[in-house]
């Protein structure tokens, strides 16, 4: 009986350091949510171009006259070579690459993609701009002579070359289905594989677009 | 003697029923499921189809041939990575596409795929466009592909 009525703990008893605690804590976990997600660097999708050589300017031709690589000077320019016969390779890239600039929002108007016809014999300018506007309206097209086409390849490594079928192709060009990603300043900054997804191409954008 | 002959015609409608049920059985064995092509402008005159092939069937089986009333012509055909890492693609090599007994092939992007060569129908999102598969064992089989994004 005299134990239940023992005196009561007096409040002070409380520890005066617990609030100091809870505080750090509080500002830890903050921490660690807001701001070491930001510390640990972004993982890219593509491969990434560590050079800080300017890629080289070159001149080709679409359906509404020359255009330059340097036209695009403060955009993001995803430079891609293919072909309008190219039934798989090339309209899986170019609906991927819509559909991410889509995820993208207003940051897709500082976005360019520009495809590069490796098959100048057949695409016409008015014809490949007819197919890569079907893909998205924003989309430009670029031919050229055999020689200024395959000097543009060259530039960005790109490999390509007709081969004859037996088949009623005529003949298919196989070619590097790379998206070259060049920055505002006209660097190479990012290569993005064939297959990559619309939803890894628009974060790699994103991120560059930060 | 005119009952009689019926009779005869019954049991002969029969017989024929049952054969043909047997014959359509064994095609049972070839599924195609998840037909599709992506959409593309008229101005490419080459569109692909892709699909999933199930062999239910005992035996191996072979694609061996496709015609469709929406191309001129159509191959089978598969993308792939050659040696200097560029997409390239080809016909099938042998011609046929092997439909292993138990197995599915998938027909997709950067793979295999059936060719339509010189579009004589748009492949415009939502159309369905009619295409026949012939085989080594199974009968042709006839079915809509539906053309949207994957
Ligand atoms: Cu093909």
């Amino acid at each position: 009986m005299t134990d239940t009525q023992a005196k009561p703990r007096p409040r002070s008893s409380l520890p005066v350091w617990l609030p100091v605690l809870l505080g750090i804590l509080v500002i830890l976990a903050l921490f660690a949510w807001f701001v070491l997600p930001r510390l640990r660097p972004y993982q890219f999708n593509g491969t990434v171009i560590q050079s800080e050589m300017p890629s080289t300017n070159f001149t080709l031709t679409s359906a509404d006259g020359p255009v330059s690589l340097s036209d695009y000077r403060g955009r993001l320019v995803l430079l891609y070579f293919g072909y309008t016969f190219c039934p798989d390779v090339c309209p899986t890239t170019l609906a991927d690459v819509n559909k991410a600039l889509d995820q993208l929002g207003n940051k897709a108007e500082d976005v360019q993609l520009i495809m590069v016809s490796v098959d100048p014999a057949r695409d016409t300018p008015e014809k490949l701009a007819e197919y890569v506007e079907f893909f998205n309206p924003t989309f430009v097209g670029v031919t050229g002579a055999d020689e200024d086409v395959r000097r543009v390849a060259t530039l960005y490594n790109v490999w390509y070359e007709a081969h004859d079928e037996e088949g009623a192709s005529g003949y298919l060009v196989d070619h590097t289905a790379t998206l070259n990603v060049i920055d505002e300043e006209g660097h190479l900054k990012l290569l993005i594989g064939y297959g990559t997804g619309a939803d890894a191409i628009a974060a790699d954008l994103d991120y560059m677009l930060r | 003697m005119k009952r009689f002959k019926t009779r005869w015609a019954v049991a002969a409608l029969a017989l024929a029923a049952t054969i043909g049920t047997v014959a359509c059985s064994e095609d049972a064995g070839i599924e195609i499921s998840d037909a599709w092509g992506r959409p593309s402008p008229s101005v490419a005159t080459a569109g692909a189809f892709f699909m999933t092939i199930t062999n239910n069937g005992a035996e191996d089986d072979a694609l061996v041939a496709a015609t469709s009333p929406a191309c001129g012509t159509v191959e089978l055909h598969e993308s792939f990575m050659n040696e200097e890492g560029a997409m390239a693609m080809q016909p099938v090599p042998g011609g046929e596409i092997t439909l292993p007994a138990g197995g599915s092939v998938v027909l997709e992007p950067g793979g295999l795929h059936v060719m339509c060569i010189d579009k004589l129908q748009d492949f415009t999102e939502g159309a369905d466009l009619e295409l026949t598969l012939r085989f080594q064992n199974a009968d042709d089989t006839t079915f809509d592909v539906e053309i949207r994004e994957p």
